[in-house]
């Protein structure tokens, strides 16, 4: 009775063609990518008593004369990612409103600023830091300009999208009382988008403080630069103390922001 | 005047508006920060005509070396390929586990919850400069970090997606028999598809952007040429460099939202 | 064989609520029963604790010679068949492959990852389908077919499992009259041709009446009737559907006009 030809659920027994060539495409792409990965499995088997060796160097003692350091660093590593968050919210809130399609003033400057936004986010924050460290020196300075620069590349696009998902009736009855072009925005718009906006400034945060930790990489300030230089130094004792208040302040922020989202809408 | 109008019945006592105050609040926080950091704002207005001046220096860029910054950049991409590809593998693997309506226990959820976010906290430069430190330089320790720290992202997305579906299709698949994996097959992954894409999309898009950067401790492709050239304070070569980087980074971006659109 | 035999089955939830309170019968193979009572009586959780779909506090529910227990669960449920009020299919695939579901526990877990099907079973869902009168529409999707073709699609998976028993909670609450009565009148024509052993869930008396060999009335967890659908008369549905003590209630009398 039990027939033993296996087929798939389709008409002819085959797979189905949308989802095999989707399958196909990713296989062909990792095919003709290998070489340039340096795909190597022997590599990959005789690194692994190197990791594991490197998992125990790191359960030692860590250096407790460090810890203050860390602190006054992951303290500031927190501080330069409010900071630029809340530069870059201020920019964003009008450039925004200038990105939106059905709240800006002008098709010309829609495209120019929807332009200008899509130019901002394209290289990564590293990138810009590296820049500004070049311009203005070592430390926090740099840090933060690249990243502002680059957030409010992502936040604009963000508020744009979300002013021009409201619904235009709300808008129409303020207009029908003669509100003046700001005052539609502010009373308008806003309130409408606002539950977006607060989302879309929780998930920048989150990924902003991620951004900031890397940052001292290239001397543009937080705890990179640290972690970078324990890396290089083999000071052990150092590094699980910084992945872990990395780790540490990361989930927090992830915690508190759900609560927050939870809160407000 | 009518008795009415002499006396109104008054209005219910206004509720306490916090706005002023996290308003306030928040401007405060500014300001201490500001003055944490040591910022000041003379530095940055005496240099913003150095920065001008600065920026100018990368107003002819370079293009001599094209065809090795081409080949770096196919080493970047390639980056980008296999971490999201190790991303989306390690996220299928965790993302039943971590929904709530498909993990068998609640160990296991926790568990499963906490590696996924363990793996998003980690930023993937720790993890490219460990796995350099192991293997050596050159792309398959970045495209290894890529892939751990974004199957966090892509895993959260998932289980995320998985647990939105509706528990009576789970359940009507698990009423015949089914083995879990077999409803996690049958009718987890298929309602959620879609969205899923969408979701590796997205993620491909932002390892396009870390394999550009993780170059620079040594994880290979164009970031580590960009590291040497500003090194060297040779501005042409890295202003041809960023403008390739550019280029790549807005064609995919645009393609991944073309191809978006059509999922949609 | 497919004997329903339900002993002294109380559930109460976390929240202290007592959703059944010692309910036992025995359901004869090959019958054709229906739960009666008021929402909120317990019929559902009645239903779902044949196959395991809630868990007994105290109490046995045995099928044929297995019981229901934790460790039974997946073979015991692949005996089973469910029909459920909002069909609980998978939007996104196919009738076909929604169907095919019925028969993955017969398929190892290797072929089922790959979605690969044996012969055999492509066989029984045909059958299936052709027996809820759905074949020309197995490659659609089964979120664009109507509520009664895709309470159809429901059955056909039921039946492509195989089953002793079918199990069916509300299965025409979300439909119209018309095609309500083309779906009892589906599940009596298995019932009489396969003789499967069906056990629906209703509210509305009138379906009993016309295809139940018996109605177990159930109000407030507790077993009130327990007998011949050609014996409920307007007393023995007062009982089942007396609410609070309430003897005289509106809703009450017009569902007793359409007895």
């Amino acid at each position: 009775m039990s027939s033993s030809r296996l087929c798939w659920p389709t008409p002819n027994g085959l797979p189905a063609p949308g989802p095999s060539a989707i399958l196909a495409a990713c296989v062909l792409l990792l095919v003709i990518s290998a070489s340039s990965v340096e795909l190597d499995l022997v590599r990959l088997f005789n690194a692994i008593p190197r990791m594991l060796e490197f998992g125990g160097h790191l359960l030692v003692m860590p250096d407790w004369e460090y810890l203050p350091t860390l602190g006054v660093n992951m303290l500031q590593t927190i501080e330069m990612t409010f900071l630029a968050t809340s530069i870059a919210l201020i920019i964003s809130l009008p450039l925004g409103v200038l990105a939106a399609a059905n709240a800006s003033p002008h098709p010309m400057v829609f495209h120019v600023t929807r332009n200008l936004l899509t130019l901002m986010r394209a290289l990564p924050e590293l990138v810009w830091a590296l820049v500004f460290v070049s311009a203005v020196g070592l430390g926090p300075l740099p840090g933060i300009m690249a990243l502002s620069f680059v957030t409010v590349g992502f936040m604009g696009k963000f508020f744009a999208e979300s002013i021009e998902v409201i619904d235009l009736r709300q808008v129409e009855g303020v207009a029908a009382h003669g509100a003046g072009w700001l005052q539609l925005r502010t009373f308008a718009f806003f309130p409408q988008a606002f539950p977006d906006f607060v989302g879309t400034v929780m998930y920048i945060l989150d990924h902003n403080l991620r951004a900031a930790a890397i940052l001292g990489l290239v001397g543009a300030g937080g705890i990179g630069y640290d972690l970078v230089m324990a890396m290089r130094m083999f000071d052990y004792d150092r590094l699980l103390p910084i992945a872990l208040s990395i780790y540490v302040v990361v989930t927090a922020l992830d915690r508190l922001s759900d609560r927050f989202r939870r809160r407000l809408i | 005047m009518t008795a009415f109008e002499a006396v109104r019945p008054p209005l219910p006592k206004k509720p306490f508006n916090p706005t002023p105050v996290w308003l306030s609040g928040w401007l405060a926080l500014l300001w201490v920060i500001i003055v944490d950091l040591d910022l000041s704002f003379e530095t940055l207005m005496y240099g913003a005509e150095d920065i001008v001046e600065y920026f100018s220096r990368y107003s002819t860029p370079d293009f001599a070396d094209l065809s090795r910054y081409v080949e770096l950049l196919g080493q970047t991409l390639a980056t980008a390929v296999w971490g999201s590809a190790l991303a989306f593998v390690g996220a299928v693997l965790l993302a039943p586990l971590a929904a709530r309506n498909l993990t068998p226990n609640a160990t296991v959820y926790r568990i499963a919850r906490e590696t996924l976010n363990f793996m998003r906290a980690m930023p993937d430069l720790l993890l490219a400069l460990i796995f350099v430190a192991a293997l050596g330089l050159g792309p398959l320790p970045g495209a290894l970090a890529l892939g751990i720290h974004t199957a966090g992202f892509l895993g959260k997305f998932f289980s995320e997606s998985l647990e939105r579906v509706d528990g009576g299709v789970y359940e009507a698949v698990s009423a015949t028999g089914a083995s879990r994996l077999q409803v996690v097959m049958y009718a987890g992954w298929p309602s959620i598809l879609r969205e899923a894409l969408g979701y590796t999309l997205y993620i491909f898009d932002r390892n396009v952007r870390m394999a550009a950067v993780l170059g620079l401790v040594g994880a290979g492709g164009i970031g580590l040429a960009l590291h040497d050239t500003l090194r060297m304070f040779n501005y042409n070569e890295s202003a041809a460099l960023i403008i390739v980087i550019l280029v790549t980074i807005l064609i995919i971006d645009y393609l991944s939202t073309w191809l978006r659109g059509k999922l949609n | 064989m497919s004997k329903i035999i339900i002993r002294d089955v109380a559930k109460r939830y976390a929240n202290g609520f007592e959703a059944l309170k010692g309910v036992s019968a025995e359901i004869p193979a090959g019958s054709f029963t229906v739960i009666l009572g008021p929402s909120g009586a317990g019929k559902s959780t009645l239903l779902r604790t044949i196959n395991g779909l809630e868990t007994p506090t105290s109490g046995s529910v045995q099928i044929g010679e297995h019981p229901v227990t934790h460790a039974s669960l997946r073979e015991v449920r692949s005996q089973v068949g469910m029909v459920f009020q909002h069909f609980n299919l998978v939007d996104r695939l196919s009738v076909m492959t929604n169907v095919l579901t019925g028969r993955l526990s017969h398929r190892s877990w290797l072929g089922s990852l790959l979605y690969l099907f044996q012969r055999c079973d492509m066989d029984i869902a045909h059958d299936a389908l052709i027996r809820v009168g759905l074949t020309d529409k197995a490659w659609n999707r089964a979120d664009k077919l109507s509520g009664g073709q895709q309470q159809r699609v429901g059955i056909a998976r039921a039946l492509a499992q195989q089953p002793r028993v079918i199990l069916a909670d509300e299965p025409v609450a979300s439909l119209d009259p018309v095609t309500s009565e083309e779906i009892m009148g589906l599940l009596r024509e298995i019932c009489t041709r396969d003789g499967i052993t069906i056990v629906v869930n209703l509210h509305q008396v009138e379906w009993a009446k016309r295809f139940a060999d018996r109605v177990i009335g159930l109000n407030a967890g507790v077993v009130v009737y327990d007998g011949a659908a050609s014996s409920l008369d307007r007393a023995t549905l007062s009982r089942i559907y007396n609410r609070n003590g309430d003897q005289v209630d509106e809703q009450l009398e017009t569902m007793l006009a359409y007895a």
